[in-house]
Order: structure tokens, then sequence, then C-alpha cells
């Protein structure tokens, strides 16, 4: 006893606040919500059990289930990737000593910082508009532009350039982590007149390994959970055609307008599940590409 | 929860957060009331201040009546009182509109009036049609603090310009569809007649009254609206589109059920847009020409299909403490001219006609002329339905994503009209 | 080449002495093109925002010209006092939770990052995974549960719900971040001072914590962001417009069925950013300097 105390004791004081909110105030919701998936609850009434029915309601019969995971699939695959590669250029640009350093850095980060105001909302609305000022600019070298928020056709693409122009936060932790990264590295590798692409793959890639699995994985769960943008844009409705009828928007419907609470839960556990094995082969093939500073022996 | 149990867990935060001086000063107040009241609505700015107002002259008239206020903005509102709902701990007195109001009762939220009118209730004032649109089963759960009707709001300088005249209480869909076209010929490009309604619900909904059919069945809440009638709604307004009256079908799918900032009216691409009348003084105010008012375009029969409605309604929840208290309030509410005085016609047209006449002298001009537009409409208006049953909120949604199908020419009109019966038909069964 | 004068093949090493600076000029003028460009595009919405909170509100919508007829500077002191109470108040709540919350999640989640990053003990893999399962649950279904739950402990109308879980490190993605800067830092560090008779405490305050600035400011700087606009936490817990934060009265310009004061809602949301603004600005200064100063390598 005393023995597991020497070992383990350190570990578990350091976790004693997260032990506190982790079982008193985080755990019950998570389980009372997966109980809920297992009932019929219009919020007004007490929850009723009814087993699967929810689970073989959403994979038998509900379309719309089916085409929110379609829309939630490719907005992850589409606005993860561009995010994280633009982020991480953006970021490299800035790490270098460079005039107006900070002032761009502030820059970057703006679109980031206006990000849920309702007056974003109206703005993007306004931007991409069909006599908007995207499709000006297009009409300007000979492009005609489409109804990009109208025609389901186009309407997840704006969304998709909402999410990657709000790029600040990943851009920040990239910076972080590449000031982590020992200078005398870098200066090392110009002597040895490694070419910047060199410096790059040999020194920088492997060094931010830790930060570029951090935001991959970070981009992917926010992405999949993605919802106020699309529920602004699409009118609350995931409008037109359902073609912004992300998982969560469909589940927030389905709780809040339409009294489903009990449907609404089981969604939510299948959206989870669905994150937590993408998370999990993330962790899994890190094993492979991302190591570690302690644990290099 | 109490004022005291709060006081007591302010202390609790205090000590935990070990911010003292700033949290302990927070939500304290004197109080000398035997009874508190919470009085939850949705609102603006406006309003907001108005209602507030009110709030202050009641208090101070009713020593022994505390009321506070609660104020969200309209999406919010109905997300929190889901959540309150679910914690059994709803204000006592709360605003809702005609759409849930059967929701509410029927799940047993509200609490009935009945037993509190005539004491510390007073409705002898009120218009009989006003509190049988707050009657559910035959008992009485909402109480009207505006009436609102479908009301068409008109770009005055467009139709000048292309010299049109119309009958705004008594036109047609067909004199929608030459007015529309003149006017979108007249004006510059880009700029169109009127607004698509082939998503708007309640247009449809009107629609449906005008060809003498209900849209739910009063016992069993079954949609009775057929395929061929939705059919023949949506190629009507096809028709309008196709004659050039209206913006492109495209145009239109990404408006459905818009903010007011982006209403044809308001942005400027269209002459005539589709509303409640207690939204014009607000769409004024977003638009520099003059905006008139009609109502919605009928057939040629001129069956009325319009109704005047309850845009809001005060209603007693379940989880009040006091429901004498607040009745008494509500009661205020409705009756005492200071107050009304205080809240002018910001919700609506007052369903007590001592009120509207007090009013009668200061109304802006956008409120004199929706005043001027419900003269109008007298006489020409459907009985009111029963409130609709629950699901009704998701049928809306249904017609609405199916028409955006039809307004991006992706589907035939009978195939969408007979998929949204059909699901119209599920959505009841499962609500059911 | 042995023909080669020294005229010659001194011209010869001029000319790539020319052409390689050319092509550096090259590079650095197109590196601050493309960084003008970008700036312009993420600097836009806020000159749209500025322009509109000084238009008539007839003029935001309808009209596109982004230059308004009059400048109505009155939107500023009108939108600060243009709801039921000035926005002293709402500014007041919202430095309040959010100054907590920073204080709150800069410490408690560098303690569990500490111990999952740092220390060995029985089942870290299992919490560490439940931790993050708490970061993929959409949030809009736990909302009724957890409000129960308080609820019932009696926070409801309290700013505790907003402010108690930041210090039971309740925010598994500052958790995560931390861990992934941590599990950076040479292993060594711990050795040499655990063998000079540190204490894991010691080793956590004076060891790592001083070497992790980077990542502390970054979630710093985050947690003041997304506190900050926070808004569905506020919408549900405070019933009392006297403890609303400046996001959720905000919201409240905006009207679905009357008049909306669109440029007072603007003028607020552009003040509503400032704090943020200047927050960043102090705090990125530690995730640049970071490593790079603290002498400690």
């Amino acid at each position: 006893m005393k023995k597991f105390f020497a070992k383990n004791g350190p570990g578990y004081f350091f976790l004693i606040p997260w032990f506190i909110g982790f079982f008193c105030l985080a755990l019950g919701p998570i389980l009372y919500s997966l109980y809920l998936s297992f009932t019929k609850y219009n919020i007004f009434k007490p929850p009723k059990w009814i087993g699967l029915e929810n689970y073989e309601f959403m994979f038998l019969y509900d379309d719309r289930f089916w085409k929110s995971l379609e829309v939630t699939f490719s907005y992850v695959f589409m606005s993860v990737p561009g995010k994280l590669i633009f982020a991480l250029a953006v970021a490299m640009l800035l790490d270098k000593g460079m005039r107006a350093i900070g002032f761009y850095r502030a820059l970057f980060y703006l679109p980031s910082i206006l990000g849920g105001s309702i007056a974003v909302a109206i703005l993007w609305k306004q931007l991409f508009e069909y006599n908007g000022v995207i499709n000006s600019l297009l009409a300007k070298i000979g492009i005609e532009g489409p109804y990009w928020l109208n025609d389901p056709n186009y309407s997840l693409y704006t969304l998709v350039m909402l999410g990657m122009w709000q790029f600040g936060s990943p851009m920040l932790i990239f910076i972080a982590g590449l000031r982590a990264i020992p200078r005398e590295l870098y200066e090392a590798a110009e002597i040895d007149a490694a070419s910047k692409w060199k410096q790059f793959y040999a020194i920088t890639v492997p060094l931010l390994a830790p930060v570029i699995f951090f935001n991959l994985v970070l981009q992917m769960i926010d992405a999949f959970k993605t919802f106020s943008s699309a529920f602004i844009i699409s009118g609350g409705a995931g409008a037109p055609l359902d073609s912004l009828n992300f998982i969560t928007v469909y589940l927030y419907n389905e709780a809040f307008a339409f009294y489903r609470m009990g449907y609404a839960s089981s969604l939510a556990w299948i959206l989870m599940l669905i994150i937590a094995v993408f998370t999990g082969v993330a962790f899994f093939s890190s094993r492979y590409w991302v190591h570690y500073e302690n644990e290099r022996d | 929860m109490t004022k005291i149990d709060r006081r007591k867990f302010m202390k609790a935060a205090a000590a935990t957060t070990g911010a003292v001086a700033a949290v302990s000063t927070m939500g304290t107040q004197a109080f000398a009331a035997d009874s508190t009241i919470r009085h939850f609505w949705w609102g603006n700015p406006s309003r907001d201040k108005r209602t507030f107002g009110v709030i202050e002259v009641f208090n101070k008239k009713h020593a022994d009546i505390e009321v506070i206020g609660e104020t969200l903005s309209f999406p919010d509102y109905f997300a929190k009182l889901t959540t309150q709902v679910a914690g059994g701990n709803m204000p006592d007195v709360i605003q809702q509109g005609y759409g849930v109001l059967f929701e509410y009762v029927d799940n047993g939220a509200l609490k009935p009036l009945d037993e509190f009118v005539g004491k510390s209730l007073d409705l002898s004032k009120i218009d009989k049609s006003a509190l049988a649109a707050g009657t559910v089963n035959g008992k009485l759960y909402a109480v009207s603090i505006g009436a609102n009707s479908h009301m068409a709001l008109t770009n005055t300088r467009l139709f000048d310009e292309a010299g049109i005249t119309f009958d705004p209480f008594g036109w047609t869909y067909d004199d929608v569809k030459s007015i529309g076209v003149e006017i979108s010929k007249a004006s510059p490009d880009g700029v169109f007649g009127t607004d698509d309604n082939t998503a708007n619900y309640q247009n449809f909904s009107d629609f449906v009254g005008q060809k003498g059919v209900t849209m739910f069945n009063a016992d069993t809440g079954d949609y009775q609206v057929s395929a061929e009638l939705v059919e023949e709604y949506w190629s009507m307004w096809t028709a309008i589109r196709e004659a050039g009256a209206t913006p492109p079908g495209k145009a239109s799918a990404g408006l459905i059920k818009p903010p007011m900032a982006e209403w044809g009216v308001v942005t400027g691409q269209t002459a005539i847009s589709y509303a409640w009348s207690n939204q014009l003084v607000g769409a004024q105010g977003l638009v520099q020409d003059k905006l008139g008012t009609a109502m919605y375009p009928n057939t040629p029969a001129m069956t009325p299909g319009s109704i005047v409605q309850p845009s809001q309604f005060i209603c007693l929840t379940r989880d009040t403490v006091d429901g004498v208290a607040a009745t008494t309030y509500m009661s205020a509410f409705v009756n005492d001219t200071d107050m009304t005085a205080i809240l002018g016609l910001e919700r609506g047209i007052p369903a007590n006609p001592d009120v509207r006449a007090a009013l009668a002298p200061n109304l802006s001009e956008a409120e004199a002329a929706s005043v001027a537009f419900f003269s109008g409409i007298q006489g020409k208006t459907a009985t009111l339905p029963p409130p609709p049953p629950s699901g009704a909120n998701e049928i809306e949604q249904t017609f609405e994503r199916i028409a955006t199908g039809i307004l991006l020419g992706q589907d035939s009109i009978p195939e969408a009209a007979a998929n949204f019966i059909r699901q119209a038909g599920f959505i009841r069964r499962r609500a059911g | 080449m042995t023909d080669l004068s020294i005229q010659e093949a001194s011209e010869i090493a001029h000319n790539y002495r020319v052409i390689r600076d050319k092509r550096k000029r090259r590079a650095a003028i197109t590196k601050h093109l493309f960084l003008a460009i970008c700036s312009l595009i993420m600097v836009y919405p806020l000159i749209w925002m500025i322009v509109s909170s000084v238009k008539p509100d007839n003029e935001i919508f309808g009209n596109i010209s982004l230059w308004p007829s009059e400048f109505i500077w009155q939107n500023y002191p009108d939108g600060w006092n243009g709801l039921f109470l000035s926005f002293t108040v709402f500014y007041k709540n919202s430095i309040i939770v959010t100054v907590l919350a920073v204080i709150g999640n800069t410490l408690s989640c560098s303690f569990a990052a500490y111990a999952f990053a740092r220390l060995e003990f029985k089942g870290k893999n299992i919490f560490f995974a439940l931790m993050m399962m708490t970061l993929m649950i959409p949030y809009h279904v736990v909302l009724i549960p957890q409000y129960l739950l308080f609820l019932k402990i009696g926070w409801v109308n309290t700013f505790l719900p907003l402010i108690v879980p930041r210090f039971l490190a309740g925010d598994a993605f500052f958790i995560f971040l931390m861990v992934q800067f941590f599990r950076q830092l040479p292993r060594d560090l711990d050795e040499a001072a655990m063998i000079d008779g540190c204490s894991p405490f010691k080793i956590y305050w004076a060891v790592i914590m001083p070497l992790s600035l980077p990542a502390l400011a970054t979630t710093a700087i985050f947690t003041f962001i997304w506190t900050w606009e926070d808004f569905l936490g506020p919408l549900i817990y405070l019933n009392d417009i006297r403890d609303y934060t400046v996001p959720l009265a905000l919201r409240n310009f905006i009207s679905q069925d009357s008049v909306s004061m669109f440029g007072q809602l603007f003028a607020m949301s552009i003040l509503s950013i400032v704090p943020i603004f200047v927050f960043f600005i102090f705090f990125q200064k530690f995730i640049i300097r970071g490593i790079a100063t603290s002498g400690l390598k």
C-alpha cells in the first residue's frame, strides 16, 4: 500500500483537481446523455426507456442522418488539411525575424477573434451573395460566380472557406511550437549548407511533430463538432436542401426545435464514437511519426 | 432557489475562487416584497426598455410584489426556456407565440388561468376573439398582448415609378404576377417585382385557407392538406417566377425564412415582401423608401385565408410559486393604462379597446399605418383555427426544405408535393 | 575555363552576386506582398464592421457602397447605453468571469498536464482517454444534464458554473496542449532536479512552468478569447440581467419581429473585441520570447 502511493502518489496528487471536476461535474451529465439516448424524452415529461429504437430508426430509416454524416465528413476532410497547411505556412513565415512581425501576427489572428459574432455571419453572407464582393472580383477575371450560399453544390465550400479563414488558433499554437525549437539546430544546418526544404523536413517537422499532432487531433475534433457558423449561415435549419445540415446542427434542432432529446442524444453518441475512432487512429499512428524528447531512448 | 440561498452560494464562490471582493457584490438586492415574480420575454432594445419601465411602474404600485424582468433575443429565448422546462424552474410569467402554445399546453407546462379570472386577473375588457385564441380544450392558458396578421410590404417608390395602383385588400395572385412583371420591367437590372413565396409557409397556409381547407383536423390533429393543393400552390408561384416577376429561383433558394435584413424590400432587390404586421415598424427603420401595406394576395373567389392571431401571449407556467401575484401582474400588463402607455404598439395591436383608444393620438407614422391596416382587414379574415398540434414546426421546416428543391429546379412539382404530404403525415404520427 | 581572364571572372562573380541579391530581394518583396494581400483579406471584416458601425441603419443593407452618407459616431455612446443596462455592467461581469477562467485554466490544466506528461501512475492511459472523451461529446446534449446538475447544487443564476469547472481542469483542450509541450522538455532536467532533492511539486513549479511560457501564454490567450466570447454558458446559467456578459447582451440588439439596432450592434461589437486585442498583444510576447530569453537550456 505504502509502496503503491510512493509510486503513484505524485501523479494522483497532481490530478486531484481533474478528478474532482471529472467525477463530480463532467461524468454524470455524460452518462446521463448516454442513458437518454435509449429513451424517448421530450423534455416536458420524464424520459421513457425504449431500448435501441433511436439507433434503429437512425440507421435504418433516417435519410437525413446519413445526409448529415456525408456533410460532416466532407467538411472535415476538406477543411482540416487546408487549415493546418495554411496555419503552418503562415506560422513559419511569421516565425522569422521580420519587420512589423507582431502587427502581422495580430492581423492574422483577427478573423479568429471576430469568429463567433453575429456580425461575421452577416458579413460572410454579404461577401458571398450573388452580387457580392467575391463574385464581382471573379467577374473581373471573366468568371461568372455561382450562387455560393443558395446552391447546395457550393454552400459547403463557403463554409470550408470560412473555417480556413479562421486559422488563427492552430497558427498560434504552431508559432509557440516553432519557438520551442532550438535556434542552434538551424544555424548548424545553415553551416552545413542544408537547403531550406531539407531544414524543414529534417528539423522542423520532427521537432514540431507533437504540436502538429495536437493541432491535427484538435482541429479534427473541432471540425466534426462544427456548429455555430453552420447554424447561423444555414438559417438554423441546415439549408439549402440539407447541404449544411451538419450532424451537430441536426441534433440541435432535434433537441431544441422538435423536442426529441432522446434521439438527439443518440445522434450525439454516434458522432462521439466516430470522433473517438478517428482520434484513436491518430493516436495509434502517432507512435510512428511523433517522437517526444523525453521518450527518445 | 431563494435569494438567500443564492447569496450563500456567492459567498461559497468567493471562498473557492479567492475573488471575494469581485463576486460578493454581485446579485445582492434589497428584498422587502412578499412575493417575487419572474417575467421572461424575447425582445429587442426598445421592447426591453419599455418592459423594464412597465415593471418599475408595477413594482411601485404593488409594494407586496416584486417583479423581476428577464430578456433574451428570440432564438436564444426558446433554447433557454427549454432548459428551464427540463429543470422545472421556468419563470412565473413567460411570453409565448401561437406556434408552440399547444406544445406547452399539451405537455402540462402551463397553468390554466380560469381560477384567477375575475379575481386577480381582470379580462372583462379584452376582445372576445383574443380570449378565444388563448383557449385550448376549453381552458384559458394565454392572454394576448398584441394582435397580428399577415402583411405584404410594398416599396411605394418602385410602385409609383412603375405607375401601379391596386387594391391592397383585394388583390389576386394574377395581380401579383402582372404587377411584379411590370415592376421588374420598369426598374433597373437586378430589381424585381416581388419576393418568391414558393418556400413561404405563411403564404401557403393562407392559400390553404383560401381554398376552404383547414390544415389540421381539430380532433385528431391530422394534416388535411392534399398533394394536389400543394402542387397547385407551387405551380402558381412557379408561373409567377417564370413570368419574370421574381428574382431567379436560385436567388430565392437562400432566402428561406430570412431575417428582416435580407427581405427583398429591405435589400432593395424586390418591391414586395411578405411579413407580419408587427414587423412593419422594424422594417421601415431599415429602408429609406416609404413602405406601403397590403394583405397577402388571394384567389379570385376571395375566400378569406389570413387570420388575425395574437403575435404574443403572456402565460403562467406550472413552475410558478405564487399564481395570484403573477396574475395580478399579468392583469396590470394588459389593463393598466400607465403601463400600456409605456408599451405602446411595440408587441402588436393591444386586445383591450380602451388601451387602443388611449394610444391612438401618439402613434408614429409606421404605427399609424399598421393601425389603418388593421381596420382595413376587418371582415376579410378567416376564423382562427385551434393552435397547431405537435410537429407543426417540423412540418413547416420540411415544407421549406422541399420547396427549396423546386426553387433550384432540381425536383418536379408533383413528386415534391407527394413527398411533402408523405413526410407531413409521418411527422404527425411520430409526434403523436 | 582556362582562358577566363581575371576581369571576366570578376564580372561573372559580380553578376552572380547581383542575381543572388535580386533573387533575395524578390523573395522578400514576394513575401511582403503575399503577407500584405493576406492581411487585407484578414482585415477586411474589421474595416467593414467599423464602417457599418457608423452608418445609419437604413444604409447597412440596401446600400452597397462602403462609404456612409453620414457618420453616426453617436452609435457608440448610444449603443453603450442602448440596452436596459449600460455596457459598464456587462463589461464588469465579463471581466470577472474571464479573468478567473484564465487563472483557473492555466493553473489547473498545467497541473493535470504535468501528471500526464511527466509522472508515472496506475491508470494513466485510461484517465487520459476519459479526459479526451470530454472533448469529443457534442456540447448541446450535455447542456440539459449539466443544467440539472448545477440546478441541484444551487449554482444556477450565479457565475459559479462558468468559473468553478475552470479551476477543476475542465478544459481537456488545454490539458492536452500542455501535455504535448511538456513532453518536449528534456528529461534530464527533472532527473537533475530529482537528484538535487526537489519534490515533484518543486519540479513542476520551478522547472517545468518557467520553461513552458509559450504553452501557458497560449492557454491564457485562448481561454481569454473563448471565455470572453462564450455565450451559451452565460445564456443558460445567468437569469438576472445584471449578471449578463457582453456577448449575451450583444445579441439583444437584434430583433426577430421589430426594430433592430444594427449600427449600435456593430459599434458595441467593435468595442467588445478591444479587450481581446489588448490581451492578445500583451500575452503573445510570451509566446515569442518563451524559452529563448529564459536562459535555461
